[in-house]
């Protein structure tokens, strides 16, 4: 009579880590749907695309799941494990689904490729593979593309799909937003209303537009107890609140908090790229903390640094940031009052920046988008040195006048994303051979830009009268 | 307080209650209060009476072992105990004689000091699992009592049974206890949904003044004494709820606590459920102290064929048992005989965080895992056993294990 014996407990619930992910593909499958969609079938209809090419962005989210798990495949096969057995508990797919949702829709292929394997092998398996990675993957294969190729990206349509391009000509909504200023006319105007930004027909990268189908996949996910819901609340709460302080410090109203959570990545961040677990808290006061300092990064991010992915990076630097934080609420557990400092320093941290931006805000504001550097006058000809605010950053320009003409219109620095659209058309030259230089038609896919020469002209020959 | 988990399997099945008092040899266990240090009594050759004391424990607290049976001592030797070691049982052999009197004492007769002598000379201890000796709970200023009729684990209903049998006696020596204690209230707790014993004990419940019914919610480890005394009374202890002045004692315990006021019976048999699908017939059997759980397979009718595990004390909290030579202890509850399971294969953790949100201990088993050195700073020696760690873990994770390994690699 032998009787099996192993260490107990012998009964288990019937949640299992695969069962997790299923939870997360039919959470994405929505998204997923709006994106070819949003990305293929309104650029189709309108006459943009081919039949075939409205499946464009789920061909591009399928290049890069397959970019990850071959790279996965590979290196199970380096390192002689069994392929079968290590793949299925991988979850290889996720890095490079998860590049995928977060780039651009015009994204070169080749730069596709190169963030998904950086996602997988630099953000996964160096790290020892899945389950010892510290920083997201995804996000880290995304920070290098963004790092090396963001040039490429811009030049290749970046954003917008083809119908946008046409019809908006601009950046995403947050990029031209870029110092944090703008009313509800330059925000959310260009791209329809906030409405618009709420279901998701805005630009934006493949899977973050829209907000709706990121908020039903979070109840879905948090209802089912699959996801760190408080991670999500407390991050997009902070948000809120911050940005609703700097709006109303600034007299906008509450379009502009909206506008904040509902632009730039930030629900699908919150939802599903801070959630992830691997790289998350898994104290409950340990994920508050989480969610109220990514809340705090995103914003000093968007406000305070040139740097655009304010979603992206906060989460990469709170991933920094696991270990301490579940600590404070191991401890928070036995005694709340031990994780009182991360708080306090959480709301003082919410408060200080917001008035920080809000008054360095105000402080630009006055500085308008033209300066005058420096005039001077030479035989007859009257120079002028000037700055102007362009559409990602200031455009600094020399103009010569004699006799009431503009003889000669040098750009001395610029940072524009679409400056080769401009170079391109010989804009400069024909705004200085033109009898009138408003006539001259604006480029359609650099609106921006080109007005911002023209006002460079026009405020300079308002000064020259006076 | 963590307000635990809802398993999956709740509905409990009351199997029938059943005697087996007369097996041919008992193999008491020379353990007390989970120590073997212990003096014994009585040699090879002895003749014992059913009630003789035969064995007390060395140290402070000097809980005594009684025979369970008349006869002729045979030796010792190794038996099972339920934590799948081998122990070292005093063997008797059955002369079916039956010694104990019939005498009956009147409950409401005893003084406090009394009742605490008679408590430990019979040697009562806690029989729900911890068999802490129960007179040390009552040397105290005591207000309330607690009646634990909180049956977490989904196959036991040695408590449920001795309710439906017991449920007047019971009440009777709950009420004399808070009337010689001096004591406030009596509580009985129960779980909300079970029904057949609410309503049992409603029937009986309304004579007594002092005493009254509280249900807790249907959550695993809701019976867990810590959270029970926060739950009705909202009173945080340090170590033991008789600090506050809270006695709690299981439905089993407060039944030999009856037996031995009433009848000056010592500790020497209890209720235990057997149950599994490889038994033909589960029930819930009264039996002695240091019967062969084989013996008492044999006595429900045997077993299905095929691979086997024998679990003892739940599938939760319990250990898989080598050998159906296990012997019955006052800490043993229930044994299941099921079908050998496949144990689970361990998986990457996902730090999900499931098992620290299920702890009702809250403790952070995730990070006890992790942790490759100074384990002392993650506490591992608050842990209860509760395996609820374990049950929720989606990678597979084993980290009830873990996590005691932990506390006894720092003890």
């Amino acid at each position: 009579m032998s009787l099996k014996t192993f260490s107990g407990p012998y009964i288990k619930n019937s949640q299992n880590a695969s069962q997790i992910m299923n939870h997360l593909l039919i959470a994405l499958m929505p998204i997923i749907i709006f994106t070819i969609y949003k990305n293929g079938y309104i650029p189709y209809r309108e006459g943009y695309y081919d039949f075939i090419m409205i499946f464009y962005p789920l061909f591009f989210i399928l290049i890069a799941v397959l970019t990850s798990c071959l790279t996965e495949i590979s290196f199970f096969f380096l390192r002689k494990q069994n392929i079968k057995e290590a793949f299925k508990k991988s979850y290889a797919f996720l890095p490079g689904l998860f590049v995928a949702l977060v780039l651009p829709l015009n994204t070169p292929i080749f730069i596709l490729i190169v963030g998904a394997f950086i996602a997988t092998a630099i953000g996964k398996l160096i790290f020892g593979g899945f389950g010892h990675n510290i920083f997201n993957p995804a996000l880290l294969g995304v920070l290098f593309v963004m790092a090396i190729y963001s040039v490429n990206i811009v030049e290749s349509g970046g954003y917008l799909n083809p119908y946008e391009a046409d019809v908006i000509s601009g950046a995403t909504p947050l990029a031209t937003e870029v110092e944090g200023i703008g009313g509800y006319a330059t925000l959310v105007e260009p791209y329809g209303r906030l409405s618009d930004f709420f279901i998701g027909t805005i630009p934006g990268s493949v899977g973050e537009t829209s907000a709706l189908l990121i908020i039903l996949a979070f109840f879905y996910l948090a209802i089912n107890r699959m996801i760190k819901w408080r991670i999500t609340t407390t991050y997009v709460a902070t948000v809120f609140v911050m940005t609703y302080l700097i709006g109303t410090l600034h007299g906008f109203g509450a379009w502009y908090p909206l506008f904040h959570i509902f632009s730039g990545g930030l629900l699908f961040g919150a939802v599903f790229m801070a959630t992830d677990p691997v790289t998350s808290p898994t104290t409950p006061v340990g994920q508050l903390l989480f969610g109220l300092f990514l809340g705090v990064l995103t914003v000093v991010f968007r406000f305070l640094s040139p740097y655009p992915e304010g979603v992206l990076t906060a989460i990469l630097t709170m991933n920094l940031l696991v270990f301490i934080l579940d600590k404070i609420g191991f401890y928070a557990r036995f005694n709340f009052s031990k994780s009182m400092a991360g708080f306090v320093l959480a709301w003082i941290l919410i408060v200080g920046i917001s008035f920080l931006v809000a008054a360095g805000f105000d402080q630009k504001d006055e500085d308008a988008n033209f300066v005058i550097n420096e005039v001077a006058e030479v035989d007859n000809q009257v120079i002028y040195h000037v700055s102007q605010r362009g559409f990602s950053g200031w455009i600094e320009a020399e103009v010569i006048l004699e006799n009431d003409e503009v003889v000669n219109f040098v750009i001395l620095s610029q940072t524009e994303s679409y400056w080769a659209r401009v170079e391109n058309a010989n804009y400069v030259e024909k705004l200085i051979a033109a009898d009138d230089f408003e006539e001259v038609d604006t480029i359609s896919s650099a609106t921006i830009t080109t007005d911002s020469l023209k006002s460079i002209l026009r405020n300079v020959l308002e000064d020259y009268h006076e | 307080m963590s307000r635990g988990i809802r398993l999956e399997k709740t509905i409990k099945e009351i199997y029938p209650f059943k005697k087996y008092l007369n097996p041919n040899k008992v193999y008491l266990p020379l353990v007390a209060h989970k120590s073997e240090d212990i003096t014994v009594l009585v040699k090879k050759d002895d003749y014992v009476v059913e009630g003789d004391m035969v064995a007390k424990s060395k140290g402070d607290l000097k809980v005594p072992l009684h025979a369970p049976i008349s006869g002729k001592v045979l030796g010792f030797e190794q038996k099972y105990y339920l934590n799948n070691k081998k122990v070292k049982c005093l063997v008797i052999e059955n002369d079916f004689v039956d010694q104990l009197d019939d005498k009956e004492y009147q409950l409401y007769d005893y003084t406090k000091e009394e009742v605490i002598n008679k408590l430990k000379e019979s040697g009562v201890v806690g029989l729900s699992g911890t068999a802490f000796p129960t007179y040390v709970k009552y040397d105290n200023d005591l207000k309330t009592l607690i009646v634990n009729a909180v049956e977490s684990d989904p196959d036991t209903s040695s408590d449920a049974i001795l309710i439906n049998n017991k449920c007047e006696e019971i009440l009777e020596v709950m009420d004399a206890l808070v009337e010689i204690f001096g004591m406030n209230e009596g509580i009985i707790a129960i779980k909300k949904n079970d029904l057949l014993i609410k309503k049992i004990i409603k029937n009986y419940i309304g004579t007594y003044v002092k005493l009254k019914l509280v249900e807790v919610p249907d959550y695993y480890a809701s019976g867990w004494e810590r959270d029970l005394v926060w739950r009705i009374k909202k009173e945080k202890y340090k170590n033991y709820p008789i600090e506050k002045g809270i006695v709690v004692n299981g439905v089993a315990t407060m039944y030999a606590i009856y037996e031995t006021l009433k009848y000056h019976q010592p500790l020497i048999q209890r209720v235990v459920t057997f149950s599994g699908d490889k038994l033909e017939k589960p029930a819930n059997v009264l039996v002695k102290n240091g019967t062969l759980v084989s013996d008492v397979i044999d006595f429900l009718g045997g077993l299905e064929e095929g691979s086997k595990m024998l679990i003892a004390n739940g599938p939760l909290m319990g250990e898989s048992i080598a050998s159906y030579e296990l012997v019955v202890s006052s800490d043993l509850t229930a044994v299941s005989i099921i079908t050998a399971l496949e144990e689970c294969k361990e998986e990457t953790c996902l730090r999900c965080g499931a098992c620290v949100l299920a702890c009702p201990a809250k403790l952070s088993p995730v990070l006890i895992n992790e942790a490759t050195d100074n384990l002392k700073q993650f506490r591992p020696q608050k842990c209860v056993g509760c395996g609820l760690c374990s049950y929720v873990c989606p990678a597979n994770i084993n980290l009830r294990n873990k996590v005691q390994r932990a506390k006894e690699e720092i003890a």
